[in-house]
């Protein structure tokens, strides 16, 4: 039994939790050894120097997750298969599972050598109970999209983990919310495979109340010829980190992985991605757009690691913010490590304010203050928001970025 | 119609405009000639509203009303409308979307219904005919690579669509050819009429062989050194503007 040295009273209340726990098995057992070096992640530790875990949870409380209304789901009017992760217990659709799927809630996955590093994903290997097992079987073009919504609707903590195998040829559309009221803290560790040919385009959106604090870790193994898209959009919370790992295993695989956050008030967003190309001839495009207003605080750091054997990699990587308020903050770390010759990557990175010509022109036209300031911010995240194929979930995404903007 | 009455306007603590003064009169096309530096942007921003450019003195009224303390956005409504030197280029902001806003956004400031969409398509593929743009153009971002050419031809088309009571022409020929020039005047000459005033701002004197200017006036050292008939600025194009820069 490991034992954390001078543990802060949310640490505690994690290792009490994972002590009481009969059955535990081996390899959690390794994995929470593996959390009680690694500790919650601080400001010292690079990687979380601006997305404080520890700081922010030394102050959550550590208490029990409380039921609340759910409310609807802006994603519903795509009759979506909807799960439901409500404080980490995991509610199937109720409907019969439909023909070239299988799913169900089955036991999680107790190694996961890839992030074997990372302090959450640790924790979350210790402690979560369940998973949402979800297969798509060979060529199978679901053509509903599949729903999962995070819902964090108390104090205390709760883990939970997604499995996901896309199988050779098929085709998946996911969409994954997180969203409630609640204060408490919520891991969610989602690792999936897109095998052969298969094409898998995810949507994340992150609309908690100001209380939470959130880590999702993605980690995505993809295979010949695989197309992964994950396009996330994010007004923060109390802290909020989203995580993307893409291993490319296999030659000829593509993704395309952008973000855009909208941060207000004292809301802190973090989109964190890792893309390892292990194999030749892969190609990522990246872009992330953020605006950060008051004392909000968005974080993108952005890696592309290129190992030797990953010739014709080809790499692109782009962030842009508006800071909207002297008391706001954007942080970026675009990161190339290239150990291939030929291969072409790039990554830029820009801040600003909104342009003042932009903003007179616009006014000279007719539109005020607001207006002017609005139409700038929109079109600024628009080009992530366009990233959307699908034009109703684009439509949902463009109405999620208005609402934020009319709060304003 | 507009009247400007002894403009002092400073610019990051210096003074740009000293003292202009001009009328144009309303159903009047004026234009403003002068040698660079002399103040011509400066008083068209002035107008306009734009932040930094303050009057420090003097009055600047549209119909016997005071435009200084108004937003650019209150002068837009009013009908105050400038084409600008250097248009902008706005990626993300898709062109109809934008000029509709705007046009609502202007009548909605001045107690008018707003237009429907499909009244809108109708006059903004007429105008763009009028001024040369292919629709492909309207379905572009607002001026995203657009030639120089391209975004005077978007100021003419807004100019058009909005039939402001009174516009200001910041060298809206400049980069234009032949073509082009004529077009410009043919959008002028089709909007003007006696309660409409245009103020035309150009370095040259062959826009106004399109536009028939009913004054001509001189700027230079931030204020208005001569004035004249249409005369002047074929005099000028001769004798250049170097007696009016050591006059000022």
């Amino acid at each position: 039994m490991s034992a954390l040295a001078n543990p802060s009273p949310f640490e505690a209340a994690l290792e009490a939790d994972f002590n009481a726990r009969s059955g535990t098995s081996e390899a959690q057992a390794a994995a929470f050894d593996r959390f009680a070096k690694l500790r919650l992640p601080n400001r010292r530790v690079e990687g979380w120097k601006w997305t404080d875990f520890n700081a922010a949870l030394r102050s959550a409380e550590p208490g029990d997750a409380a039921e609340a209304d759910i409310k609807p789901s802006p994603f519903s009017a795509l009759d979506p298969l909807e799960f439901r992760i409500v404080n980490g217990r995991i509610e199937l659709p109720d409907e019969p599972v439909s023909e070239g799927l299988r799913y169900g809630v089955v036991n999680p996955v107790a190694t996961i050598p890839d992030l074997e590093d990372h302090p959450i994903a640790s924790l979350n290997v210790a402690l979560a109970r369940k998973a949402l097992g979800f297969e798509v079987s060979d060529d199978v073009a679901f053509d509903r999209p599949v729903l999962i919504r995070h819902i964090n609707t108390g104090g205390g903590f709760s883990f939970a983990q997604t499995m996901m195998r896309i199988s050779p040829g098929a085709r998946l559309r996911l969409i994954e919310t997180y969203e409630g009221e609640g204060a408490g803290f919520y891991s969610h560790l989602f690792h999936m495979v897109v095998r052969d040919g298969a094409d898998f385009r995810r949507a994340v959106c992150q609309d908690m109340g100001e209380g939470g604090i959130v880590n999702s870790i993605c980690a995505a193994k993809l295979d010949k010829q695989a197309k992964f898209y994950s396009t996330g959009l994010s007004t923060g919370s109390r802290l909020s980190r989203h995580e993307c790992h893409v291993h490319f295993w296999a030659p000829g695989s593509s993704a395309s992985i952008n973000s855009a956050a909208l941060v207000a008030g004292e809301r802190h967003s973090d989109f964190t991605t890792d893309t390892q190309f292990r194999a030749e001839g892969c190609a990522v495009s990246q872009l992330h757009k953020g605006v950060a207003k008051d004392r909000g605080r968005n974080v993108f750091q952005g890696k592309f690691h290129v190992f030797r054997e990953a010739q014709k990699t080809d790499a692109k990587m782009a962030a842009n913010a508006l800071i909207l308020s002297d008391g706001a903050e954007e942080n970026h770390k675009p990161e190339l490590e290239i150990y291939a010759d030929d291969v072409e990557c790039a990554h830029g990175s820009t801040v600003g304010a909104l342009d003042e010509d932009a903003l007179f022109y616009l006014r000279q036209r007719g539109l005020n203050e607001n207006e002017a300031r609005a139409l700038l911010i929109e079109a600024f995240v628009g080009e992530v928001v366009e990233k959307f194929e699908d034009e109703a979930l684009r439509n949902i995404f463009a109405s999620l970025v208005d609402k934020w903007l009319e709060q304003q | 119609m507009l009247k400007i009455d002894n403009l002092h306007v400073a610019v990051s603590g210096a003074e740009i405009l000293k003292g202009l003064s001009l009328e144009v009169p309303k159903g009047e096309v004026h234009a403003i000639m002068g040698p660079n530096g002399s103040g011509k942007s400066t008083l068209s921003y002035t107008v306009a509203g734009r932040d930094g450019y303050d009057a420090t003195s003097g009055d600047v009224t549209l119909d016997d009303e005071s435009v200084l303390d108004l937003s650019p956005d209150e002068r837009a409504a009013k009908g105050l409308f400038l084409s600008f030197q250097h248009p902008m280029e706005i990626p993300g902001v898709q062109t109809m979307n934008f000029i509709r806003t705007a046009m609502n956004a202007q009548r909605k400031a001045r107690g008018e219904e707003e237009v429907s969409a499909a009244d809108f398509i109708r006059l903004i593929r007429e105008k763009a005919k009028l001024v040369g743009l292919d629709d492909a153009k309207l379905k572009r971002q607002f001026n995203v690579g657009f030639s120089g050419g391209e975004k005077k031809r978007m100021e003419m088309l807004q100019m058009a669509m909005f039939e402001p009571r009174f516009a200001i022409m910041d060298e809206t020929d400049s980069g234009l050819d032949i073509d082009a020039l004529k077009m410009v005047g043919e959008v002028v000459n089709a909007l003007r009429g006696p309660d409409r005033g245009f103020l035309v701002i150009t370095h040259y004197q062959r826009l106004l062989d399109y536009i028939k200017p009913d004054a001509v006036h001189v700027l230079a050292g931030g204020r208005i050194v001569k004035s004249g008939g249409p005369e002047l600025a074929v005099e000028l194009e001769k004798s250049g503007y170097e007696q009016f820069i050591e006059a000022a």
